[in-house]
């Protein structure tokens, strides 16, 4: 594909981004620090920005491409990732970006996510969990834990919830993340990471909802209980956390499980160290469930294996057709198949 | 007299619904209508009357849990708006074309698209005119009440069942939103599943022996079985126009122009009335009540009677209009006033327009 516009030097800023639309999230809403953290990002990846697109469904969080000062469509709910890989297959020069909430991606549009990441087109893809309908103001939704009391669950619900990495891993997914709101420098890292990975990245970001779920991811995010409730991965390091990082994931049989270091004859030694690149996924995905208060969540890149992307297997059969076929222009189509010579 | 109670319009939908003894409902929130399934969970129903309530993960979800509850003979019920309705058409035609009773109400919003949540009726034509493919007719019910909101749903599982086809009530955000004073109906019952057995015959609700298996299905792949039971859809069909259009008239008698308005439009059409005759203007409105089968004998009526000319009166583009003068072919004037994208016309501006398009011109 041809590159239209000729792009001068990049010399792009935070600036660049920001939109003059007034932002019309909450006080207090963990959106307003996501925006933060994509604005820091986008002027440090090398792509001009024009060729930014920020693709949404319908939901608060759906609301980011009008924050945004670059290209966007704000589609249907569900269907963003369906309008996502429209974009991406036309032309593949740009740099997708969808948002998307725990109900727009989850509920309604849980079919085309999982289609998406089975496809693996080079898109990211940023799930805003604050697990809760929040513009609709205050339902439950797919990732609501079982027994969450909402406005249509006043006795609590008795449905199993959905965690987002286990979905996208069971689908063939090769990049999943997960980032939480109150730490923009740890969102902009992987952020990058995903932005530079080639293929479906979905980033899962555990988001407040103030007014509709507020604290809803305390334990994992809050001062007090965040040090032994989160897991920063990073490749090539052992799996330890703990404000004394004292604490570490070990595989005992077929199952992690948290440890002391220093008890029992425990020693660094002994901690799983973190693979995101392997293909097999099966510490990944159980990695992706680990939950408080039995285990702590892992944030950090947890998936990251190469593959093709979806558009490059498209256009390559498209070009490979081109140089091989023997049809060469239209009129060489007219004259195959059924056709006739009139007397 | 029954109980009264201030009440929104979605809720007395949603009580109405409990007390006509439905025994599901099945929806997905959306704005203005997410009042409907907070009320109904907020009721606990399953301990007032068995009623089950789900919040589905969609709306292509509720039309179908609808689909297959109203299959087993029983009285289910889903709302939304507008584009939640847009989802469930595939389903509304599939269940018309294996004559499923159910109930679908759509509390309208501003469109096209995601539009935006203020009340809207342009919605009318997909209601009326089919919305999903195929030749099917859904019964469509406009209340322009919160008091109509209760009253037109035990009358729309009565029509749903009496025909055996999908029934929709249209309102829109307005009558949604809006309180107003409500007599509730008495509890009804539900029915048991002996007594279901034995109304319905058609529905997959077991298979007591000596009777045949039943498979609910929409396809026939024989063109002529196919058309078969088109004809069959299309006799009911007229059927349903001979018996049951409702509508209401307004000082029509001694009128010379007619206002014709339905739901909101017809609430604001009334003070209209008002403003005109205090000016000499002598007006009249018909308030379709069934927007299908549509009120045609009314309109012919006064056609006959020599009226000067027809407004309608909607929160569209012009849609209903299109009825009027298909009865009207041109006999006498027929025009149309509409604000739109939620803005809601003012009694002044009705005026105004029957003035300009018709008294005037
Ligand atoms: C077809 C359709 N159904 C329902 C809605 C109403 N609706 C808008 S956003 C939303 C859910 C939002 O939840 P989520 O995706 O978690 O986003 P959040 O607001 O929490 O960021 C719903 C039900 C809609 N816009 N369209
Ligand atoms: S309702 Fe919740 S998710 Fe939506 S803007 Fe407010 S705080 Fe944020
Ligand atoms: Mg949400």
């Amino acid at each position: 594909m041809e590159n239209i516009i000729e792009t001068p030097k990049l010399a792009l800023t935070k600036k660049d981004f920001e939109s003059d639309r007034m932002v019309k999230w909450c006080p207090g809403c963990g959106d307003h620090a996501i925006l933060k953290a994509v604005e820091n990002v986008f002027p440090e990846l090398g792509i001009p920005k024009e060729n930014f697109v920020v693709v949404s469904g319908i939901g608060c969080s759906s609301r980011f491409p009008y924050y945004m000062n670059t290209y966007g469509v704000h589609g249907i709910h569900g269907r963003a990732a369906a309008l996502a890989t429209g974009v991406k297959l036309a032309n593949p020069e740009l740099s997708v970006w969808m948002i998307t909430g725990d109900g727009d991606s989850m509920a309604i549009g849980g079919n085309h996510f999982i289609h998406v990441v089975r496809r693996n087109p080079d898109i990211n893809i940023l799930l805003f969990n604050n697990k809760i309908y929040g513009l609709t103001k205050g339902q439950f939704s797919p990732t609501s834990p079982e027994g969450s009391k909402t406005k249509t669950s006043p006795q609590g619900t008795y449905e199993a919830p959905f965690n987002p990495g286990e979905l996208v891993i069971g689908a063939h997914g090769k990049f999943f993340a997960r980032v939480v709101d109150t730490n923009i420098k740890m969102m902009s890292q992987v952020f990058t990471e995903a932005a530079k990975h080639k293929g479906t990245s979905v980033v899962e970001i555990l988001e407040n909802c103030v007014i509709f779920n507020n604290q809803i991811h305390a334990l994992i995010t809050s001062r007090d209980t965040k040090d032994e409730n989160q897991l920063f991965l990073e490749a090539g390091e052992p799996m330890i956390f703990g404000k004394e990082r004292d604490k570490g994931i070990v595989l005992r049989g077929t199952n992690l499980e948290v440890v002391k270091i220093g008890e029992n004859g425990i020693t660094e030694k002994d901690i799983l160290v973190h693979d995101p690149h392997t293909e097999d996924s099966g510490i990944h995905v159980m990695l992706a469930s680990m939950m408080p208060p039995e285990f702590p969540a892992a944030l950090g890149v947890i998936r990251s294996v190469k593959s093709h992307t979806f558009e490059e297997l498209v256009w390559n059969s498209v070009e490979h057709e081109k140089k091989t076929s023997k049809l060469k222009n239209v009129d060489d189509l007219l004259h195959t198949g059924n056709t006739w010579v009139k007397q | 007299m029954g109980e009264l109670k201030l009440m929104k319009g979605n809720e007395a939908l949603a009580e109405a619904a409990i007390r006509a003894g439905a025994d599901a409902y099945f929806g997905y929130p959306i704005t203005p209508q997410s009042e409907v399934i907070e009320y109904l969970m907020s009721e606990k129903p399953e301990e007032r009357t068995g009623m089950v309530v789900l919040q589905a993960e969609s709306e292509v979800a509720s039309i179908n849990m609808l689909y297959g509850a109203g299959g087993t003979g029983k009285k289910v019920m889903t709302s939304s708006s507008s584009p939640g309705i847009s989802l469930m058409q595939e389903g509304l035609s599939y269940i018309a074309g294996a004559e499923i009773p159910c109930v679908v109400a759509n509390v309208v919003r501003g469109g096209p698209g995601l539009g935006d949540i203020q009340p809207a009726q342009s919605d009318y034509f997909q209601a009326v005119k089919g919305g999903g493919h195929g030749d099917y007719r859904l019964i469509v019910l406009a209340p322009s009440s919160v008091q109509e909101m209760s009253d037109f749903v035990p009358l729309s599982f009565d029509l749903a069942f009496k025909y055996r086809t999908p029934v929709m009530i249209i309102s829109d955000g307005l009558i949604g939103q809006m309180m107003e004073k409500v007599e509730l109906f008495d509890q009804m019952d539900r029915l048991t599943d002996e007594e279901v057995i034995e109304k319905y015959p058609w529905a997959t609700n077991g298979k007591p022996v000596g009777k045949e298996r039943r498979i609910l299905t929409s396809l026939d792949l024989d063109p002529h079985k196919l058309e078969k039971h088109n004809h069959h859809l299309q006799a009911k069909y007229r059927e349903i126009e001979e018996k049951e259009v409702l509508s209401e008239t307004l000082h029509c008698d001694d009128a010379e122009y007619i206002m014709v308005a339905y739901g909101s439009s017809a609430r604001i059409a009334q003070k209209t009335i008002q403003l005109a005759r205090e000016e000499g203007i002598k007006v009249g409105l018909i308030r379709p009540i069934t927007l299908w089968p549509y009120p045609k004998k009314e309109i012919e009526k006064y056609v006959q009677k020599g009226i000067k000319g027809f407004l309608s009166v909607e929160m569209s583009m012009g849609q209903m209009v299109e009825d009027i003068r298909l009865v009207v072919e041109g006999r006498t004037k027929v025009e149309h006033f509409g604000r739109v994208g939620g803005v809601i016309h003012s009694p002044e501006e009705v005026l105004e327009a029957l003035k300009q398009k018709l008294i005037g011109g």
